[in-house]
């Protein structure tokens, strides 16, 4: 999609003939500041608590047996790996302090979601 | 969902985030570029996700990211694990592109082409904004061209919208420089409803400026038949997409998209039919009888009457049957009644007032507990407010399933506009939810 529109700007670029000059309709949107992510310390999941967080999206339905299934999958392929499916407090856009301070302290990762 | 992810990294807790195939693109781009700011190992499933029976989630979990290619699960293990590449290490500001107030002069076929690629209009034929037609547009108000009617940080980044950028997308749409004010007045509310659940928005004039510019608020006036309701109403739908930057499948997900964007249903109140006691939208949020104003409504649904009033059957009846096809979330609701509906509602069933009828109707609009529920709006944002013990959520959740509830709670979420020219006694009834009214005068 990139590539056709940079094609088509060169198009139009190129043109010579009867040109008229017209304002950008456009507004220039601010870069925010970039934020690392947070070093990965560990090259397994094997013995490591992993958060599974539904945020609710769709429903209370949409989602959570998408982590229970992800929690099959753990116990089937890395049995080691202790997993916590809990369901994320108030609307799925709404800040839960509480819980990330749960993961924090309890937990090495999370898997979180799932929007749409 | 960023946000959550990204306070999860910013405590030192490797995420993966996951999220559906739609918003693939604006996870992997935009959100980290103007929102975020934080390049999330995000996990892509297919769709649907909510609605889709447990062997679907099993095929999803045990099958590929449709966008890599690769096993989820194996994606969501690296996504914990996998060292961080310098990229995904970066601080600080990313370098600008510079954007100039005019594009490089080109013929007309190939501007036209161009504000296509970039997807600044509704594929309709637009006007192309030159200095001398953006300068005489600008001569519909006091205003300096320069001069910030809104900062737009929706879905990300911050967008200084000016009385020139918002003439130029007036230009484009073939607006008349006395339209202005009122493409100013609903620039501040700019841009659309954008919500994978498609919704749409409606734009209602009140005030004197109704007849300034000929808007129609009598017959077809909610139809392709009145120059200013058409071009205000467009100006809308491109304003979002120039200064908005709301583009399919970058920035937009609607399912099915709504027609109604197009146009945003834009009308003028026909104030001069209104029964006596009913006051117009625009004095019901406060202003004068002599402010002109507009008023942004958002929503999805839109049910005619679509036959004329029955004696056997008074009108507050059918509403309120129809009005139990609605989601109910928020209480919203908009009626949108001839002149002779609301007579009919004034002089015959005794509603003396809007507001007497909004009571009326909710107290009388009910549904089974598990249609309110059955539906994903009203299940995303309400169904965890429950959880929490906020009422009316949390009575609701107890109840069992064929109970009836009474979804439009709140009696002021339940609006009329009288519209429509009296050639027949019809009525639609919507799920729109009123902006705040917003003062065109301001924009003169």
């Amino acid at each position: 999609m990139a590539e056709a529109k940079s094609q088509q700007r060169a198009t139009v670029a190129s043109a010579t003939a009867d040109e008229i000059r017209v304002l950008n309709p456009a507004c220039k949107n601010t870069l925010v500041e970039r934020v690392p992510l947070a070093p990965r310390t560990f090259a397994s999941l094997a013995g490591k608590t992993i958060y599974l967080v539904d945020i609710g999206w769709g429903g209370p339905d949409a989602a959570y047996d998408v982590f229970q299934l992800m929690q099959e999958w753990f116990a089937g392929n890395i049995p080691s790996v202790k997993t916590v499916l809990v369901r994320k407090k108030g609307a799925y856009g709404v800040d839960d302090p509480d819980l990330w301070s749960e993961i924090k302290a309890k937990g090495d990762a999370c898997i979180i979601g799932i929007s749409c | 969902m960023s946000r959550h992810a990204k306070k999860l990294e910013e405590l030192g807790i490797p995420t993966a985030p996951c999220t559906g195939v739609n918003v693939s693109k604006y996870v992997a781009g935009w959100d980290t570029l103007y929102a975020s700011g934080i390049p999330l190992r995000y996990v892509v499933f297919p769709l649907p996700v909510a609605g889709a029976p447990r062997l679907a989630h099993e095929m999803y979990v045990n099958g590929n990211d449709p966008v890599t290619g690769q096993p989820i699960m194996e994606e969501i293990v690296a996504a914990l694990t996998k060292q961080l590449t310098a990229d995904e290490q970066m601080t600080g500001l990313p370098p600008a592109a510079l954007e100039s107030r005019f594009l490089p002069p080109d013929t007309e076929e190939n501007l036209q082409e161009l504000f296509k690629v970039e997807d600044w209009t509704d594929y309709l034929p637009i006007v192309l904004p030159t200095e001398e037609r953006v300068s005489s547009m600008l001569g519909g108000t006091s205003h300096k061209p320069d001069e910030v009617v809104k900062t737009i940080t929706w879905p990300g980044g911050a967008r200084q919208v000016t009385v020139e950028k918002v003439a130029i997308s007036a230009v484009m749409a073939g607006a008349k420089p006395q339209y202005l004010p009122v493409i100013l007045a609903t620039a501040t509310m700019a841009p659309f409803g954008n919500s994978t659940t498609s919704m749409a928005n409606m734009i209602i004039v009140n005030g004197p400026i109704r007849k300034e510019i000929g808007m129609n608020s009598g017959t077809d006036a909610m139809g392709p038949y009145n120059e200013p309701n058409a071009v205000i109403g467009r100006t809308f739908t491109l304003l979002s997409k120039t200064v908005g930057n709301l583009h399919a499948g970058v920035t937009t997900f609607s399912s099915l998209g709504s027609n109604l964007q197009y146009n945003n249903c834009c009308f003028a109140e026909n104030e001069e039919a209104l029964p006596q006691g009913w006051d117009s939208l625009s004095v019901q949020s406060g202003y004068q009888k002599e402010d002109s104003v507009v008023t942004v409504c958002t929503g999805w649904t839109y049910i005619s009457s679509v036959g004329e009033v029955q004696l056997s059957y008074p009108p507050q009846f059918l509403i309120r049957d129809y009005m139990r096809a609605l989601s109910g979330q928020g209480s919203a609701a908009l009626l949108c009644a001839d002149p002779l509906v609301a007579q009919n509602l004034r002089n015959e069933q005794g509603f003396t007032t809007k507001e007497m009828l909004a009571r009326w109707l909710s107290e009388n609009v009910r549904i089974p507990a598990q249609q309110y529920w059955g539906n994903g709006v009203v299940a995303t944002f309400n169904w965890n407010l429950g959880l929490q013990g906020l009422e009316p959520y949390a009575t609701w959740q107890k109840m069992p399933p064929e109970e009836l509830i009474a979804p439009f709670s709140n009696h002021k979420a339940i609006n009329t506009v009288v519209v429509g020219g009296q050639t027949n006694n019809l009525w639609f009834i919507t799920d729109f939810r009123l902006g705040k009214g917003v003062s065109i005068d301001a924009w003169r």
